[in-house]
């Protein structure tokens, strides 16, 4: 029977990949070995042209770091806050249910609409936050969080930890049902503090879903784009540049698409290297 | 270990308090919908719930009604403008066609592909789901920009020729969430023993028939767990619809449009994302049980 053969059932799913995954991906890299001439907007075969020119381009540098920054501080943020939220709403009781279920809300909000929200709420004159902030007088009246570039990045974080805590909170939440009780029981006949129970018991056993939540989160934070652009896009100048708002910045602007595919495929090849470090260093897989 | 009652309800509160506040910008998001502009725009002081509701805003996003002679009835004198450029129904079409169909073919390629690789034993088994896991960790900039020439010169940018550019973010859609719904698909797949189907092959039945008749309406609420979560994914997206597409406007794309030189147009802002996040709150709800599952690719059961 044909049926019996794996062929025919991978064949839609190959078809997909092949057509609308791996032709762009070689084309990409077909697009990176070419010089775009500025003038009659030819291209021609220059290997090395791209490449050289993206590692002695300060803007690639500028957004890789505040790609790592902003990857690093929201993953801190969401791991601390997510752990911590799901150890409080870890529990039986009557109501506690209902909170995990509007907890998970923030989710499915389109990022582009949240976006927009924390634009509204973070501006200076009549947003909500920002006069909350203003009132404490930690800033000065009219203050823009988002328009000045030593907080703007704070702002667009504030966007991503709120829409994303929840989803680390999901993830603790189901690895801290799935612990088994007996050790626990152990431990409170032992006489164990609530912290040490916490650091030498809840989190050695929790290590195998923290990471697989870093390594999801981490690499969908690498590719950040929604928030800079909608917020700030990708400014004060390019106090809030990422890879991803780089390359779409190029691509949008000058149009040129060999050196913006060129940095797109350096933020694959990043996500790769340090996805598959990750993956070897912590034993996870997916 | 039952805790000492004070702290219980110290941590009922904390519990509340906590979720309270992330719940605050949806609350604060709805409210803002249903404002009358002053009250959005005051500068004096931040209004609460001392403002006359009125639902102006859902009217001319999502009903197309004039502002002008809206403002005008209700004697609102601010902002007076074109009506259309904020007339958000076609853009809602837009968006439900291609989620619905990038669903579709989603979890019709996804399917298939799911269950050759729980159940059938061949050569590269593991390198073609590594391939899979590979899309997932792809970022979508890294093909975009050769794809907006493809889809030039395929017609999948507009919808000039046979609704191309519906088509086209249909499959960049169904690609980017096959890694999600396959290796979902393949979990659902895992918890039905394989003597179900071998029993079934005993009986007579092909592969197919055991495929379609036993095995698939065992993994129904999988199917539809899944279904739901790329709907949402395609429903929220927004990079590639930005880059991909011309004539088609899906609503996180079209709510960017009323960002304009001359101020922003918050309430129908707040009004098209409230609404443009209800379907999502509605489905989310329903496939509370398999979230975390679908979140991770189906590695972690609740």
């Amino acid at each position: 029977m044909i049926s019996e053969h794996p062929f025919p059932w991978l064949l839609p799913a190959s078809a997909l990949m092949v057509i609308f995954g791996l032709y762009p991906l070689l084309y990409a890299i077909w697009l990176s070995l070419q010089r775009k001439h500025p003038v009659t907007r030819k291209l021609a075969f220059a290997p090395t042209y791209n490449w050289s020119k993206l590692l002695g381009d300060e803007r690639v540098w500028n957004a890789l770091g505040n790609t790592l920054v902003y990857t690093g501080a929201a993953l801190f943020l969401q791991l601390i806050l997510g752990m911590a939220i799901a150890l409080l709403l870890d529990s039986d009781r009557k109501g506690y249910g209902l909170l995990r279920a509007m907890m998970t809300l923030p989710l499915v909000i389109p990022p582009a609409v949240t976006a927009m929200m924390f634009l509204l709420m973070l501006n200076g004159s009549f947003g909500v936050l920002a006069r909350g902030i203003i009132a404490t007088g930690l800033l000065p009246p009219g203050f823009s969080i988002l328009g000045t570039a030593s907080t703007a990045m704070a702002g667009v974080l504030l966007a991503e930890v709120w829409q994303w805590t929840p989803f680390m909170v999901l993830i603790m939440l189901a690895g801290l049902r799935s612990l088994p009780k007996e050790p626990f029981e152990a431990a409170a006949i032992d006489g164990a503090t609530a912290t040490q129970v916490f650091f030498k018991l809840t989190l050695p056993m929790m290590s195998k879903v923290i990471a697989i939540a870093v390594l999801i989160r981490g690499i969908d934070l690498f590719r950040a784009f929604d928030y800079v652009k909608v917020m700030t896009d990708s400014g004060p100048g390019t106090a809030t540049e990422t890879l991803t708002s780089y390359a779409g910045r190029i691509y949008f602007g000058n149009a040129d698409f060999p050196y913006a595919s060129t940095i797109a495929l350096l933020t694959l090849i990043l996500v790769i290297l340090v996805s598959f470090v990750f993956m070897k260093a912590c034993k996870v897989k997916l | 270990m039952e805790q000492p009652r004070h702290l219980r309800i110290l941590r009922d509160i904390a519990a509340v308090f906590v979720t309270f506040i992330f719940m605050f910008p949806i609350l604060w998001w709805a409210l803002t919908s249903i404002k009358p502009i002053s009250a959005v725009f005051d500068k004096d002081r931040v209004v609460f719930f001392d403002f006359v509701p009125t639902l102006i805003n859902y009217a001319v996003t999502l009903l197309g009604l004039s502002r002008s002679g809206l403002a005008i009835d209700q004697g609102i004198g601010m902002g007076v403008g074109g009506a259309e450029a904020y007339d958000s129904r076609h853009a809602i079409l837009d968006s439900v066609i291609v989620s619905i169909g990038a669903t579709a073919v989603t979890m019709a390629v996804a399917v298939f592909a799911a269950y050759a690789l729980s159940r059938m034993a061949f050569n590269g088994r593991a390198a073609y789901l590594n391939w899979v896991l590979g899309q997932r960790f792809m970022p979508p900039i890294a093909i975009l920009i050769p794809l907006v020439t493809i889809y030039k010169d395929a017609g999948l940018r507009d919808n000039d020729s046979l609704y191309g550019g519906y088509l086209g973010l249909m499959m960049i859609y169904a690609l980017m969430n096959l890694p999600i719904a396959l290796l979902l698909m393949k979990s659902f797949f895992d918890d039905v023993p394989k003597d179900v189907d071998e029993a079934a092959m005993i009986d007579g039945a092909t592969r197919w028939q055991s495929f379609s008749k036993v095995v698939l309406p065992m993994v129904r609420g999988g199917v539809a767990a899944s279904a739901v979560l790329v709907f949402i994914f395609s429903w929220t997206e927004f990079l590639l619809s930005l880059f991909l597409t011309t004539s088609i406007r899906t609503v996180p794309v079209k709510i960017q449009t009323f960002v304009t030189s001359t101020g922003n147009e918050w309430g129908f802002i707040a009004a098209l994302g409230t609404a443009a996040a209800i379907p999502s709150f509605i489905f989310i709800l329903l496939v509370q049980r398999h979230l975390v599952r679908g979140l991770t690719l189906g590695s972690l059961k609740e």
